[in-house]
């Protein structure tokens, strides 16, 4: 039991820098962006593909996923703001523009990393003496350590501007800011992030796969909306720590449905609906107790 | 081999413990990427092999089945999961999820058998397919099809035959891996290939499409995309009046005009063959990569008569099976 909370919180964790991501283009910007899809796997691509051709250093891959997502993202926000696509199909166009150029990365579907030092190698090896809880130290430390650098971010004049890009843009345009821009830096680093999380992913579950980045969407966004109901608040610190809470639950209920859907009587094909309905257990919760609260007041 | 003997016979003494119901029964961690009629019968081959050389299941083995339904993301918990639940074995059908399996049970000691993958030392999964000594604690059964052999199936159905064309999803690892092989066996045939792409099978239609015209024949080989939507490549061949060659033998009655391959159901008897090997004392590193051989002819005389295609007297006398009159009819004694 213990050892599968531990994978389900390192899963949380890796697929929560990807739903921070989702967070600042859905929650911030208020630009539903598709990219997302591909530059999860364009992150995962980079990293294998850097690690087995070229042996480049573990920590250095990321980098240049966050990279590479950066651009795939500019991309994005250039289709929308100099072409005037609109923001679904500007997101669509560079998701299935990703899947080609993904292929090109991997030069095939699918990588292995099971023979290439891989971050989770090297973490194992150099935190040897916190065991099991290694690889779950540092993916929190990673995620957390980037959660407060975006908080830091969204408290500068910059990061209010871009905020005020989602929430009145009117407003600050008024105040003489370019929203084209701010748009564009939204996506580059909501894109960015998501590749990081996809290089972290591949190299956590030792393998990059092309067909990997579907869904990345629905996962965030479910991460988003879970977290931003069990956590309501207007503050960015708590804003970016629900997303990563959603994550989390996101992931020990996919851990739960595997581990126990079978006693209830749900089969193998049953995992997507039991997965849901566990998400929609969490995300009731709170409206019931209050709910309950609320009788219980007027009694 | 002295040791090798005494090994063994402490193997079979441990299976015939294990057969008798004195210890507990084995836990066999069983997942697969996707529900599909090919690894659904592979699965239930693995079952199968066990259950006929004794392991009853309840008593002897207790099978924990998974799928991943079509998510490589969940491809890792899974295994995980049967890391928790204290798996003796696991069994893995198609490339993501053996790859998911072996990361996770590395250096476990934990034997990982995968069945239905077609390429496991260009997928990493294995060092060497004939020498196992260094492949830890993986092996299992490749379905790497004679695409060679399928060609000159096709040029054998006629001599006109030039220009093949395949329909495919590059983002499969097992089929991009059949296409270059095509690719790089067609000149030596006199034929070249003409690709078509089609990432989702909702993009099919247009690529099968795409081709009409352009092709002397159609080729599909084990491409998950391209079967969920087989229709669309008939039509298309039908439209173009040119044989389509199948690789997938179960897909005959829905019109190509030949199919060929591996009966999956038996590829999961060989993975079960080898699961077997390991319960009876065998390591995986003892173990080398079994290719699956004997591939079936099947042919479609319905679809045939409906092109205008007679086919030579050479391939029906190596047919196992044809459509003939709207049903099947399997060569007897077969």
């Amino acid at each position: 039991m213990g050892s599968i909370l531990i994978h389900a919180a390192e899963q949380g964790f890796a697929y929560g820098i990807a739903a921070l991501g989702v967070f600042i283009t859905f929650r911030i910007l208020r630009f539903p962006d598709l990219t997302v899809d591909g530059s999860f796997v364009t992150g995962a691509a980079i990293a294998s593909s850097l690690l087995t051709s070229m042996g480049v250093d573990p920590f250095l891959t990321l980098a240049a996923a966050f990279g590479a997502g950066c651009i795939a993202g500019m991309v994005t926000g250039f289709l929308h703001t100099r072409l005037g696509i609109t923001d679904l199909l500007a997101g669509v166009l560079s998701m299935i523009m990703l899947y080609s150029i993904n292929l090109r990365i991997m030069g095939k579907p699918s990588i292995s990393l099971l023979r290439v030092a891989t971050l989770s190698d090297v973490v194992e090896r150099a935190l040897s003496p916190l065991g099991a809880v290694a690889i779950l130290a540092v993916l929190a430390g990673m995620t957390l350590l980037i959660k407060f650098v975006l908080d830091a971010f969204f408290r500068t004049e910059f990061g209010l501007a871009l905020r005020a890009t989602g929430d009145n843009e009117a407003m600050i345009v008024a105040q003489g800011v370019n929203t084209k821009s701010m748009k564009v830096f939204g996506l580059a680093l909501s894109n960015g992030l998501v590749a990081l999380s996809g290089a972290l992913v591949a190299q956590y579950s030792g393998f990059a796969d092309v067909g990997m980045g579907v869904g990345t969407i629905v996962t965030g966004l479910a991460a988003v909306i879970v977290g931003g109901s069990l956590i309501r608040s207007r503050r960015i610190g708590w804003m970016t720590a629900s997303v990563l809470v959603g994550s989390l639950v996101y992931r020990v209920a996919v851990m739960f449905a595997l581990r126990y859907g079978y006693l209830i009587g749900f089969q193998a094909s049953d995992l997507k609906l039991v997965t849901s309905l566990i998400v929609i257990v969490a995300l009731v919760i709170p409206t019931v107790r209050e709910r309950l609260m609320r009788k219980v007041g007027s009694c | 081999m002295k040791r090798g003997i005494a090994g063994v016979l402490v193997g079979l003494l441990i299976a015939a413990v294990a057969v008798a119901g004195l210890g507990a029964p084995i836990r066999i961690g069983i997942c697969k990427i996707v529900e599909h009629p090919a690894l659904d019968a592979n699965e239930r081959g693995i079952i199968d092999a066990l259950t006929a050389a004794g392991y009853i299941e309840g008593k002897d083995v207790e099978y924990i089945l998974a799928s991943a339904q079509g998510d490589p993301n969940n491809a890792i918990p899974i295994a995980q999961d049967f890391q928790a639940k204290g798996v003796t074995l696991v069994v893995a059908i198609s490339t993501p999820m053996a790859l998911a399996a072996a990361e996770v049970f590395e250096g476990t000691g934990v034997p990982v058998v995968f069945s239905a993958v077609t390429d496991p030392v260009a997928a990493g999964l294995v060092l060497d397919d004939d020498d196992p000594s260094q492949n830890g604690n993986v092996t299992g059964v490749s379905d790497l099809i004679d695409v060679a052999g399928d060609l000159a199936l096709l040029k054998e159905l006629s001599s006109s035959i030039r220009r093949i064309g395949i329909v495919y999803n590059p983002g499969e690892a097992n089929s991009a891996r059949l296409t270059a092989i095509a690719e790089a066996a067609a000149p030596g045939l006199g034929l070249s290939i003409v690709k078509a792409i089609a990432d989702t099978s909702a993009n099919v239609p247009a690529a099968a499409q795409s081709l009409v015209g352009r092709v002397d024949a159609f080729y599909v080989t084990t491409d998950n995309t391209v079967v969920s939507a087989i229709d669309a490549v008939i039509a298309a061949a039908e439209e173009g009046n040119v044989p389509f060659l199948m690789a997938d033998p179960t897909s005959l009655r829905f019109g190509p005009v030949l199919a060929t391959g591996f009966d999956y159901y038996k590829q999961g008897l060989l993975a079960g063959d080898i699961v077997l090997q390991i319960l009876t004392g065998k390591k995986p590193n003892q173990i080398p990569v079994v290719y699956q051989t004997g591939a079936e002819i099947h042919l479609n005389l319905d679809a045939a008569a409906h092109i205008g295609l007679e086919f030579p007297a050479s391939l029906i006398d190596r047919a196992t099976g044809i459509f003939f009159g709207g049903a099947s009819w399997l060569r007897s004694g077969d």
